[in-house]
């Protein structure tokens, strides 16, 4: 059991990928009358260029946050705090948080872009959708025709109809077309990633499994790096390459999607694939987490999980665990990773397996 | 299309439910008009015979005739535009309002014009600015130049500016030595009679849409495409006008429906302080005289410009808000 | 809701034989729950406001002038003094002498026609109290009918749909469009009230058109909500759902349209007294602005300007007052604002709203 006490030197065992942005100590707080509250407690993590990462994470673990600080876009009055480097191409270096507003305008959207939940409220209900792509390439100075015929090869990659599409206000559209057309309108500037904060929370099952089919195509087609940021474990389970699992504000795992579906390390990651619903298994083994989720200005000393873990002792109340190589390309935060997966048993169910398939096989 | 065929369809179901009503209450009210009618006329000695063709004169239906022939007499003249005699002024009640009216619509919209307009800018600006000194003195002051009501403001204005300082007419709406044109000294004349009225329901009503606009910007301010329209690196000018204001804007439909009624119907009180000669300044002549044409004209006719102020509301409206056509349906399910 | 259910659940269990008067605690209970809930609690959320505060107050004022003031002040009569005696004269404060331990001393105040006579010497100060108590009948009839008829129109409609909801909706649209003044002058001018109560009622005739519409809405939203389809489901009655889902919801609407209401019915009472279209038989401010207007040419004048302007300023700061007060109301009630209210008052709700329970892994 070899113990790292932080990341950044495991992390620099594999840079032998390709680095895309390189998150590092990166910290949101606000100040409020009952103290600081950390929306972000330190977090750092490697992102690769052209991966799917999926960040998963219960409401309220700071995911939101996250993907907000991925393009220095933290809502007043939060503080962001670190350092965050984005490698455009090999070798070019920006620091993320140290741009003039002119620099920030120009990485936004040209370069890192942004998908939210919730797409029919993304739209201003006054324009129609056309106007939305034109005034995004005005504010950039782009060529309008140019920009347009990438939108309409975009909507039509999305299996929208062009047209019809950019001639409709916002209200005509059902909630997946709205939110295909505001995955268009994210890649209309040609970025090279996409940031998707929850993006098919709002829509039915199947929906959701169409677009993600979508979005592995798009991948392919524009070379994207996608972070795909999601409370929903199975749903992100077959799309990701890797997994990044938030806890209290902190990742708790992060590793290979399917080594981690398999044989998570961390007692959280575990607790959370042993509570998803599975049809094969009898009802009882599935368990719903007790307790609830730490306030941000009261996080629990030590490891933030212990109030809800089966293996917490006191080493968990007193020492913050650092990360522990758990696997190739794999860490987690806890300091008895090695019994989780004795003291937290769950079935790999087929569904998950069956469900990386399925999506391969639409491909 | 279907949506302004009911929009018009609709206007039109009012001013029939308007031209009824006053039917009604010209022929029900109690010790109402026909009554007072025939008691005049039978003073002024005219034959029994004679007085029922007399009556038709002034009110435009037959009060032996059956009720529903009468109704139908009534609502045939007042769409052809007869509204009957005059009882004490001179002449037809439809040539003396006719001639009234663009006066009276002048100061409503005017008034509606510059109150919405004064309203949006400032109430824009306080959102931008909240908290700030600016945003809670305007907000205190248009609280209480709100609690004023516009009548009482018109008489301290009248008092203080026109018979204290002498820096406004007393009375009038232009100088009558004028030949009426699009000349300059004409037009200066009219706004010069018009200052008092417009300033006052103007004083007493941005007020409250500065309000209503403000409290509109800051909920947009806090929509989602306006967080995305900026990281979509739109300008701030842009953000403002096309995403805060113009949605702002939308739900204040109401209140300027509401405006457009309140500074027409108004105009009875208003007219009446300035001694400005619209529509309300002979509607209320007509009803301290009793002189029953008179009142039942203008309120056709105040109703009527009101309907048609609502409509063009309508159609303006449906082209800011692209949801609008379809509303009316959605709502009533 | 979950606090009354388990306080008489608490009553039950505790005193299980004494049917009678378990019921009755519970119904005390419940009752001053009830009052707690509707009146002293949003009182106290109230009074934190200072719009709420000071309109409150105003109101009080002029309510207590014409409850109180009418017994303590004189029936305003001809002659009381000389002609156009100006507010705050020589001698409208002096103080009699109190013997206070054998010593005289000038400590008992004597207000004399504070606020100056007209042109008849009736004291102005009276005459603006002993018109509040008609005022206060006219704002009662008038807010209360508007009140009421909107109310059960606007219900009705959000809640049968339908047939019934175009007709009403359709009637309201019309009532909006008619401007209300010139109607209203032509009724009272027509029949000439003079009870109060009825004038009131006239001035309120086209009022309830907006709170109808308003209700309406709100109730079309209050329905689609999840706890009326539970209440449903476990097959309560449709009153009982009214009454315990749905009125509650249109509280805040019902009480910033009456005071809304009451405003409209000031302003155009004392509107049509000044133009004199209403009878003279009652003080009123309307009628103390229109002689002072028409009688001794107030605006020519400095002599009796103070008989024009001191109605003019008691409407004002009234007026003001309820405008002052509905938007308390408004603050209060408007959920947006209520929310920011209730972050700064306690930091409690706060706490409960971030730890928010996690019983499953949400799934979908």
């Amino acid at each position: 059991m070899t113990r790292v006490n932080h990341s950044t030197e495991t992390m620099r065992k594999r840079t032998d990928r390709d680095v895309i942005l390189k998150v590092r100590d990166v910290s949101v707080s606000f100040d409020m009358d009952r103290g600081e509250s950390r929306v972000l407690d330190s977090v750092s993590l490697d992102i690769y260029r052209d991966e799917i990462l999926g960040v998963v994470g219960e409401s309220g673990s700071g995911k939101s946050m996250f993907a907000s600080a991925l393009l220095d876009a933290v809502v007043r009055p939060g503080q962001l705090t670190g350092e965050i480097t984005y490698y455009p191409t090999e070798g070019e270096e920006i620091d993320l948080l140290d741009l003039t507003p002119a620099e920030l305008k120009r990485l936004r959207w040209e370069e890192i872009s942004m998908v939210f939940q919730g797409a029919m409220s993304s739209f201003n209900p006054t324009m129609k959708i056309r106007q939305h792509f034109e005034e995004t390439l005005d504010a950039h100075q782009r060529d309008r025709e140019e920009g347009l015929a990438h939108a309409r090869e975009l909507l039509s990659d999305l299996y929208l109809d062009p047209d019809r599409i950019l001639r409709s206000y916002p209200h005509e559209l059902s909630g997946g077309m709205s939110q295909r057309a505001l995955i268009a309108l994210s890649l209309v500037l040609e970025p090279r990633v996409l940031v998707m904060d929850e993006p098919t929370a709002a829509l039915d099952l199947l929906m959701q499994r169409s677009i993600l089919t979508l979005l592995e195509n798009l991948q392919d087609k524009y070379n994207l790096t996608i972070i795909f940021i999601t409370h929903d474990l199975p749903l992100v389970a077959g799309l990701a390459d890797r997994l990044a699992v938030m806890y209290a504000f902190e990742f708790a795992e992060i590793g290979p999607s399917e080594e981690v579906i398999r044989d998570a390390a961390h007692p959280y990651a575990r607790s959370l694939l042993k509570a998803v619903p599975n049809l094969d298994a009898p009802l009882e083994r599935m368990r719903p987490i007790a307790g609830s989720a730490p306030d941000p200005v009261n996080v629990p000393t030590g490891c933030s999980y212990h109030p809800r873990c089966p293996l917490a002792d006191d080493e968990c109340v007193e020492v913050d665990p650092g990360y522990y190589d758990v696997g190739e390309n794999r860490v987690a935060a806890c300091h008895h990773w090695t019994k989780s997966s004795e003291a937290i048993p769950y079935l790999v169910s087929e569904t998950d397996a069956d469900q990386g398939d399925n999506v391969g096989a639409i491909e | 299309m279907q949506w302004l065929a009911k929009r018009i369809g609709q206007a039109l179901f009012t001013l029939w439910a308007v031209i009824t009503l006053s039917f009604v209450l010209i022929r029900f009210l109690p010790g109402g008009p026909i009554d007072y009618l025939v008691v005049q006329l039978r003073k002024q000695g005219i034959p029994e015979s004679q007085i029922s063709n007399y009556v038709r004169n002034y009110v435009s239906f037959q009060p032996d005739q059956p009720l529903w022939l009468q109704y139908l007499d009534y609502m045939a003249s007042v769409l052809q535009g007869d509204f009957g005699e005059a009882y004490f002024l001179d002449g037809q009640v439809f040539d003396i309002l006719a001639q009234a009216l663009p006066w009276t619509v002048f100061l409503a919209a005017i008034g509606t014009f510059l109150t919405t307009v004064i309203g949006i800018v400032v109430g824009g600006f306080m959102a931008y600015t909240e908290g700030s000194k600016f945003d809670t003195g305007v907000t205190l002051f248009s609280t209480i130049a709100g609690g004023i009501p516009y009548y009482i403001l018109a008489i301290g204005l009248l008092y203080v500016f026109a018979y204290r300082l002498q820096y406004f007419p007393t009375g009038g709406q232009v100088d009558p030595e004028l030949v009426p044109g699009f000349k300059w000294p004409y037009i200066e004349s009219v706004l010069y009679h018009a200052a008092l009225p417009i300033l006052s329901t103007t004083l007493v009503g941005w007020g409250g849409t500065a309000l209503s606009m403000r409290g509109n910007s800051i909920s947009v301010l806090g929509e989602d495409y306006i967080r995305i329209a900026r990281l979509r690196g739109l300008p701030r000018r842009r953000i403002a006008i096309r995403y805060v204001a113009r949605n702002a804007m939308l739900p204040m439909y109401t209140g300027i429906l509401l405006a457009i009624a309140f500074m027409l119907g108004g105009s009875v009180i208003l007219e009446e302080i300035f001694a400005y000669p619209g529509v309300g300044y002979y509607l209320f002549q007509g009803t301290v005289s009793r002189d029953y044409p008179v009142m039942m004209g203008g309120l056709i006719m105040i109703s009527t410009a009101v309907i048609i102020g609502v409509l063009i509301a309508d159609l303006t409206y449906s082209k800011i808000d692209p949801r609008a056509a379809g509303e009316g349906d959605r709502e009533s399910y | 809701m979950a606090s009354q259910q388990s306080d008489g659940e608490r009553v039950e269990t505790e005193i299980p034989f004494r049917t009678t008067a378990e019921t009755d605690v519970s119904h005390r209970e419940q009752f001053l729950y009830s009052v707690d809930r509707l009146l002293i609690a949003p009182f106290r959320i109230l009074w934190a406001d200072w719009r709420a505060r000071v309109g409150f107050l105003i109101i009080l004022l002029y309510v207590l002038m014409g409850t109180v003031g009418v017994l303590v002040n004189p029936v305003p009569t001809a002659g009381m003094d000389e002609r156009y005696l100006q507010p705050f004269h020589d001698g409208w404060l002096t103080f009699e002498s109190v013997s206070v331990l054998g010593l005289h001393l000038p400590l008992d105040p004597v207000i004399y026609l504070p606020l100056g006579t007209d042109a008849l010497g009736k004291g102005l100060w009276s005459q603006i109290v002993h018109a509040t108590p008609s005022m206060l009948k006219m704002i009662i009839a008038g807010a209360v009918f508007s009140t009421v008829v909107a109310t059960i129109l606007g219900t009705l409609a959000g809640y049968k749909g339908g047939y019934t909801d175009r007709s009403i909706m359709t009637l309201a649209d019309i009532t909006m469009t008619i401007p209300g003044l010139p109607l209203v002058i032509i009724i009272a001018a027509a029949l000439q009230p003079e009870n109060p109560y009825i004038i009131g009622l006239i001035l309120g005739i086209n009022n309830w058109a907006g709170l109808c519409r308003a209700v309406r809405s709100q109730v079309l939203s209050v329905r689609e909500r999840n706890f009326v389809e539970a209440s449903r489901a476990m097959g309560l009655s449709t009153p009982r759902i009214l009454v315990d889902d749905i009125i509650p919801d249109l509280m805040s609407y019902v009480s910033i349209h009456f005071v809304t209401a009451a405003r409209g019915i000031i302003f155009e009472s004392v509107g049509l007294y000044y133009l004199g279209i209403l009878p003279f038989t009652t003080f009123n401010w309307g009628v103390m602005m229109n002689l002072a207007y028409t009688t001794s040419g107030a605006l020519y004048t400095w002599q009796s300007a103070h008989w024009l302007f001191i109605p003019m300023i008691t409407i004002t700061v009234l007026s003001v007052g309820l405008i002052l007060f509905s938007q308390g109301l408004d603050r209060i009630f408007n959920p947006r604002v209520r929310a920011r209210h209730v972050k700064s008052v306690s930091s409690a709700d706060d706490d409960e709203e971030q730890t928010s329970p996690m019983t499953t892994v949400p799934t979908n």
